[in-house]
């Protein structure tokens, strides 16, 4: 489920010009143009990722940037493995590789800050003024960033990829690059310490 | 917000407080230059480095082949232990591929009984009774040939004994290795190993008889001037005292390591009188021509 006013959660992953794979080939022969287009189609929906994994907008927007570079290095190996028009070329989702390099990205960070930190990522407090008409909106954003922001890593991402993308479970699974059971499983414990926390704060899950 | 009482892991209605809550969690929009930002750091960015020469291979794959490799290497081993009848010498029975095959089928072949060593011992003594009695010490040529004749049964049935223990250990050691799949030696091989045998063994007895007839002349006068013999003079050493005789008997049959320590254990004079004993009789085996008699008595157990 999106929060509101927010793009579509999943971005076609088919480029106008023909397939993920045509693009990779094209990024392959160093086509900024076709990096345009890979921002402009998947930006999006990986920094509302990663910014829901980290809490911090900078810091998601380093993560995607480093996502689409690392695609930038990688797209001749790729286009090498999916050659445009071969049946493996259909099964080239540039979408999914990205939301797998963007959530492990930003799992490595914030056990890098927990390490670095001692503990959890502290929660970013907004230092702007919040406006009156405001104060309601923004105290709801707390509570749900302080829900989300409290799980654990992986917990986490698996409520963001299903919940706010809704991405099927195979598809988050892949993302985290875990079986389907396994990241059931890991889904289940998430929902169940999201009702806990939400219960804990004084609230009817 | 609809959930499951009873399970606290159901999917978030889309209605329920929770969700309301959690969709407070609105994420910014990237800002207006990102993509020119990423293209620019695209351009700028150090070339990857080359693809690794060796596959990155996967961890499931990696700990596989470490199995395959160790499955591979202890089955080396085991062959090699097998083939160089390794197992054999720590008493691992190792079953041929003809024997497993023929007790899957059914169709095992009875294993002959193996032969017992050759009782010529016994044999020889009852084949023959004694025509004369010998009655105290030997005194009278008949009784000293009667002595020697008794010495001559013992004698052959022992060869007969060594010659059949020969036989059998031969015998055992090809099947042996025809059971471990080793190569066995060709029926000419075999015939020079048993004439190299039979020649040691017909150079020992030479070397007995000689012996033998050098102390039987001494005491065959010894006996025609009318003296009787001893039983030093049978034998050729001094009489060992009876109960250096038992600790010896003891000794020899500890296990080497405990007979070692028992060895060591033992009173020093006791020691001493026993290497004072061997000495002398090692002596007497390699001086036979100074020992005035040595022919072996003619006892149940002559020495020869």
């Amino acid at each position: 489920m999106n929060a509101a006013s927010e793009p579509l959660p999943i971005a076609p992953s088919v480029s106008p010009t023909g397939g993920d794979a045509a693009l990779a080939a094209r990024l392959a022969a160093r086509d900024a143009e076709a990096l345009r287009e890979v921002v402009a189609l998947h930006a999006g929906v990986l920094h509302r990722v990663a910014f829901r994994m980290t809490g911090d907008a900078h810091e998601a927007e380093d993560i995607v940037q480093e996502a689409l570079l690392r695609l930038w290095d990688h797209a001749p190996a790729l286009a090498d493995r999916h050659p445009a028009g071969s049946q493996a070329a259909a099964h080239l989702r540039l979408g999914g590789w990205l939301q797998r390099v963007v959530t492990n990205l930003a799992i490595d960070r914030l056990r890098r800050a927990r390490r670095i930190a001692g503990g959890e990522v502290p929660e970013e407090e907004d230092a702007a003024p919040l406006a009156d008409a405001l104060i309601e909106a923004g105290e709801r954003e707390g509570q749900a960033r302080a829900l989300v922001l409290a799980l654990p890593e992986r917990q986490r991402a698996a409520i963001v990829l299903t919940y706010y993308e809704d991405l099927p479970n195979a598809e988050a699974a892949a993302a985290l690059d875990m079986n389907i059971k396994a990241f059931e499983s890991l889904l289940h414990r998430a929902r169940a310490a999201l009702r806990q926390a939400f219960a804990a704060q004084g609230d009817t899950p | 917000m609809s959930v499951n009482e009873n399970d606290p892991g159901a999917p978030i209605a889309k209605d329920s407080p929770l969700a309301r809550a959690l969709d407070g969690f609105a994420a910014p929009g990237l800002p207006a230059g990102f993509a020119d930002r990423v293209a620019v750091a695209a351009g700028t960015r150090a070339a990857p480095l080359p693809e690794l020469r060796r596959p990155v291979r996967s961890r499931r794959w990696r700990i596989g082949q470490r199995i395959a490799i160790g499955v591979a290497s202890f089955g080396v081993l085991a062959t090699a232990a097998t083939a160089t009848g390794l197992l054999q010498q720590l008493a691992i029975p190792v079953h041929s591929a003809e024997t497993v095959w023929a007790s899957i089928t059914g169709t095992a072949k009875a294993a002959p009984a193996p032969k017992p060593a050759a009782p010529a011992l016994a044999a020889a003594a009852e084949a023959t009774p004694a025509a004369v009695t010998i009655d105290g010490p030997i005194d009278t040529p008949e009784e000293l040939g009667e002595a020697f004749r008794r010495v001559d049964q013992v004698r052959a049935g022992r060869r007969e004994e060594r010659r059949a223990i020969i036989d059998q250990r031969i015998r055992s050691e090809i099947e042996r290795r025809r059971a471990a799949g080793l190569p066995v030696p060709t029926p000419e091989e075999e015939a020079r190993l048993r004439a190299r045998i039979d020649a040691e063994l017909a150079r020992r007895e030479q070397r007995a008889d000689a012996a033998i007839a050098a102390r039987r002349d001494t005491m065959q006068r010894k006996v025609a001037n009318g003296e009787a013999l001893t039983r030093e003079d049978i034998t050729g050493r001094p009489p060992v005292d009876p109960k250096l005789r038992e600790t010896v008997r003891e000794l020899r049959q500890l296990p080497p390591e405990e007979r070692r320590e028992a060895w060591r254990n033992l009173p020093p004079e006791e020691r001493r009188a026993l290497i004072d004993q061997a000495r002398s009789r090692r002596a007497a085996r390699a001086n036979p021509a100074t020992v005035p008699a040595a022919e072996p008595a003619p006892s149940p157990t002559p020495a020869e």
